[in-house]
Order: C-alpha cells, then sequence, then structure tokens
C-alpha cells in the first residue's frame, strides 16, 4: 500500500513537472507582451511529433534514429513554431489583448488540425530513451510487504528536467542581458525603449524561449505516457493556464510548486478515487484557491492580470 | 550668447498628428551646449506630443530632428528610439518613471547594461556614483522601486537616465504630481546635473515658474504651436506668457 502511494506520488510529480514547464513558458509571455498565448500547446505539440518526425524519417531513408537528436530535431521545430505564432498571431495584432488572444487560439487550432490530418488523427507511439527500469529506495524486492518504494530511471529525468528548466528560466531571466531585457519589457515598454533596448527583438527572443519550453514539456510528455495525439497542446494548455493563474501571474518558482502540487493532486485522486475524479478536484481546487487569493498563491496582491 | 555651431538638438518645422487630429505643427526649436531649454506651455498645448515625436516613440508626420554629437550632425527624425538611447540622448518619461518588481539597484543597472553590454565594471561603477549623488536612493537600494514616493521614483528616474553616461537629455514634465515641497529639491538637482555632469537638457513642463528659475531659455506652446520663445528670464516677464495660460 506504502509502495503504492509513493509510485503515485511520483507520477504526480513528474506529470507535474510538465505542467509547472508549461506554466513557466507561459508565464514568460504573460509576463512581457501581456498576452496569454493560446498557442503555446501547439508549440508543445509540434514539439512533440518533432521527435516522432526525425525518427521517422531517419528510419525511412536512412536506417538510423537516435532519441536525443530526434529531441533536438523537435525543440528547433517548436522555436520556429514560437516565432511563427509571434509574427502572424502575435505582431500583427498590435498589443490589443483581445484580438491576440482570439488569432493565437485560431492558430492553435490551424496547427493541430494540420497535424491531425497528417497523422489521420491517431494517437503516434512514443520512443523513450532508455528502457524504464526500477530502482528500490525502500524496502525489499524480495520480500515485498507493505514497505516496498520503487522509482524509475524515467521519473527521475522527468523530475530533473523540470528542476533544470525552471532554475534555468530562473538564471536566464535575472543574469543574462537578453533575459533583463524581457523583463524590463514586460513592465514598460516605454522605459525600455528609452534604455537602449530593442524592444521587437525582445519579444521574438521571449515567444523562441517560451516555445522551446513548451517542446520540452511536449517530449517529457510523450516519454512519460508513451504515446501522443495532435490534441495534446490544447489539454495541457488548459492545465498550464490553472498552473500560471493559481500560482500567481510573474512568478517563476511559484509555477514549479503549485505545478508539481497540481500533478500530485491529480495522481492521488486517481489513487484513491477514480481517474473521471481527476479534473474534478484540479479544476475545482483551482476554483477555492481563486476565491481564497484572486491573485494566485505566490502572486501580488492586487495584480491579477493589469489589463483585461 | 553662442553661435550655431553650439546646436545640439534641431527640430525644424515639426508635426504631429493622430489620426486626423493636428497634436502640434511648425514646431521649430533649438538646444545649444550648456543650456537648459524649457518647452512650456498648459495642457493640451502638445508638449508631450512634441518631445515624443523627438524621442521617437512616435512619428512625426512632417519635419526635421537634427542631433550633433562629437561624430557630427545627423538626422534622428525616424529613427528608432533605442538606437538613440545608444547614441547618448536619455528620456525621462513622465507617467511609467521606474520599473516597479526590480530593486533600486536593478533599476539604475539597466540604464547602463544595454548600453556597455561587455563592461559591468563601468556599469557598476556609474552605479556607485549615482547612489552618492542621491543619497536617498542608496538608502534605499535593495528596496523594489515600487515602494518608493513619487519623489524618490522621480529622481530614481533622473538618476537611470544618467546611468547612460548621456550628453544630453530630454525630461517629460519632471514635476507631475510631485508635492511642492519637493518641486524646489528637484529643480535644484537638474541644474546641479547640468553644471556637475554637462548633460545638456530640454525639458517639457507645465510648472512654469520653478522651469524657468534653471532654464536658460523657453518655448512657450499655445494650442499646437509654439506662441514665442526667448531668454528664461525674459519669458517669465512676458505679458504673452500669462495670455497664453489664461487664455486671451
Amino acid at each position: 500500500m506504502i509502495g503504492y502511494i509513493a509510485e503515485q506520488l511520483f507520477i504526480g510529480v513528474a506529470t507535474g513537472a510538465i505542467y509547472a514547464i508549461i506554466a513557466v513558458g507561459l508565464n514568460l509571455i504573460f509576463g512581457t507582451m501581456n498576452v496569454l498565448n493560446m498557442a503555446h500547446g501547439s508549440a508543445l505539440m509540434i514539439g512533440s511529433f518533432g521527435v516522432l518526425l526525425f525518427n521517422y524519417v531517419g528510419d525511412r531513408y536512412f536506417g538510423y534514429t537516435n532519441f536525443w537528436l530526434a529531441c533536438v530535431c523537435g525543440l528547433i521545430m517548436a522555436f520556429f513554431t514560437g516565432l511563427l505564432v509571434e509574427r502572424l498571431a502575435v505582431r500583427p495584432m498590435k498589443g490589443n489583448w483581445w484580438n491576440t488572444k482570439i488569432a493565437t487560439i485560431g492558430m492553435a487550432f490551424i496547427l493541430e488540425n494540420l497535424v491531425t490530418v497528417l497523422t489521420e488523427g491517431r494517437p503516434q507511439l512514443y520512443p523513450r530513451p532508455f528502457e524504464p527500469t526500477y530502482y528500490v529506495i525502500l524496502g525489499d524486492l524480495d520480500n515485498p510487504g507493505l514497505w516496498l518504494v520503487e522509482i524509475s530511471n524515467i521519473h527521475i529525468l522527468l523530475i530533473g528536467m523540470s528542476i533544470v528548466m525552471v532554475a534555468g528560466m530562473v538564471w536566464f531571466l535575472y543574469r543574462t542581458t537578453t533575459g533583463k531585457a524581457v523583463r524590463v519589457v514586460s513592465q514598460s515598454q516605454e522605459i525600455a525603449r528609452c534604455i537602449g533596448i530593442d524592444v521587437k527583438r525582445s519579444i521574438v527572443v521571449g515567444f523562441g524561449v517560451s516555445a522551446t519550453l513548451a517542446g520540452v514539456a511536449g517530449i517529457l510528455n510523450g516519454v512519460t505516457f508513451g504515446s501522443t495525439y495532435s490534441f495534446i497542446g490544447l489539454q495541457l494548455l488548459l492545465k498550464g493556464i490553472v498552473v500560471l493563474i493559481v500560482a500567481g501571474i510573474g512568478n517563476m518558482r511559484g509555477c514549479l510548486w503549485v505545478g508539481i502540487m497540481l500533478g500530485i493532486i491529480e495522481s492521488m485522486s486517481v489513487a484513491f478515487g477514480e481517474s473521471t475524479y481527476r479534473d474534478f478536484f484540479s479544476y475545482g481546487g483551482m476554483v477555492l484557491i481563486l476565491i481564497w487569493r484572486p491573485w494566485g498563491i505566490f502572486g501580488e496582491e492586487g495584480r491579477v492580470t493589469r489589463e483585461v | 550668447m553662442s553661435d550655431a555651431n553650439d546646436t545640439i538638438l534641431k527640430v525644424e518645422d515639426l508635426e504631429v498628428r493622430y489620426g486626423n487630429v493636428v497634436a502640434a505643427s511648425e514646431i521649430s526649436l533649438e538646444v545649444r551646449k550648456g543650456e537648459i531649454v524649457a518647452l512650456l506651455g498648459p495642457n493640451g498645448a502638445g508638449k508631450t506630443s512634441v518631445l515624443k515625436a523627438i524621442m521617437g516613440l512616435i512619428k512625426p508626420s512632417k519635419g526635421t530632428v537634427e542631433y550633433t554629437d562629437e561624430k557630427g550632425t545627423r538626422r534622428i527624425d525616424g529613427v528608432e528610439t533605442h538606437m538613440m538611447a545608444r547614441m547618448g540622448i536619455a528620456n525621462i518619461p513622465s507617467l511609467e518613471t521606474v520599473l516597479p518588481r526590480m530593486s533600486v539597484e536593478e533599476n539604475l543597472e539597466v540604464g547602463g547594461r544595454f548600453l556597455f553590454k561587455s563592461d559591468m565594471p563601468r556599469v557598476r561603477k556609474r552605479m556607485e556614483t549615482m547612489l552618492e549623488r542621491f543619497p536617498i536612493l542608496a538608502e534605499r537600494r535593495k528596496q523594489l522601486s515600487g515602494t518608493l514616493s513619487g519623489g524618490e521614483q522621480r529622481q530614481l528616474a533622473v538618476a537611470r537616465g544618467l546611468m547612460a553616461e548621456p550628453k544630453f537629455m530630454l525630461l517629460d514634465e519632471p514635476s507631475l504630481g510631485l508635492a511642492p515641497i519637493l518641486l524646489r529639491e528637484l529643480f535644484e538637482m537638474l541644474r546641479d546635473i547640468k553644471n556637475d555632469l554637462g548633460v545638456d537638457m530640454l525639458i517639457v513642463e507645465q510648472n512654469v515658474n520653478k522651469a524657468l528659475e534653471i532654464a536658460d531659455r523657453a518655448y512657450v506652446m499655445r494650442i499646437g504651436a509654439i506662441d514665442f520663445h526667448g531668454p528664461a528670464k525674459e519669458v517669465a516677464q512676458s505679458e504673452r506668457l500669462k495670455d497664453a495660460y489664461l487664455g486671451s
């Protein structure tokens, strides 16, 4: 029993880590542009399919596949999806909040339907970097009993990646010149211009980085569940938005904690109830938290959004 | 006074439009080396529009702006604002003065960081100089700038502008929203900056008396055009100044 709960806990932390990475990417764009990028899930989906594309082409024409090179290919495709979304659905809207939102939703459906057509709507099997191996961290395998706790190397990879991603994001935003530019733009585009920042370039960089993070989430999700499909982006985008809003807009570390919390709540509701209760608990929890603190758990009081 | 070769900023026949509405037209003015020039006028006269057009934050529909430094004279209308910052022109906006979610120190740091990218020691040294010049900012150096008082935020905005080691500074209504008791301090600070650091200024201001106390020359705007201009002392005594504000 303890072992079962512990295993569900690891799964929860690992999937929560994926939600956290999605939310961190959304956070970056919401912070810089004051835009909720509804096409964020498309970059995620393209990233996850980029891996499949690389392996498909490699296998078919060169008889060669490599998981890690495929990941690089997926991330590059996700990066360019971000630039495409910025160019077609964000920049032409000239900062109009509603138009941008609708245009990015449009982009999301165009890209996801395109992939649906290409894959004939079938879920695709996902490659793994290595076969999952389970390590016993508590108890005795020969004498399982109540206390056997195991963790797989896949889960360790997922949890490690999310910590690295969030830490990397914080480092990028607070330590590098480009990251600082992104933060200045998020607070005032006018001041940004006046102190020598190329605002257009900063926004493009922001979208590129955000979409690459989405690609990472897409690949990790494929690895975790062993498959992916064309509408995975929309489903995970909603979870990312929940994490972003509950954590509080503008807070990167908050996204990590809330993402993992959401993952644990979900896996526990599956462990003790039925899988159909999963979304009931996660979205219900969001509503309760927002009634308590409308600006999010880690957000600044009074800063719900700057503009609606 | 000084000859034309000393001109730093020369604006000729500038026109600013918002759609069909003309906010300002036939604006010609110049700032010479060693000067503080005030651009005065009542609310809605078009002062801020002129300043924003000079800075490239809005595109003028007509006219030219020329800037002169040691590298010579060149046209800067149509040049992007961030490139002007790199030429040594600092701009201090009036409404959004500071970056509220950054500390005082980080506000100063970003004032120099994007101009002297590879030279962080220079940025840090300049920051220390600024903190010496503005002791109140030194006291609050770790505080988020959004929590500073209005007067402190205004000081921080000026200090951030100076981080760029500018030759020339444009200030948009520095007195806006400040308590009268802080005004004297603020304008004295601006005069000291000009004298100590050799930064020439164009100040857009509604508070005529304070601006004329430190300005060398002044232009007075009225309903989208320059009504008259002259040395600050003459403008201060002019009947036309009263007319511009009270209407006649």
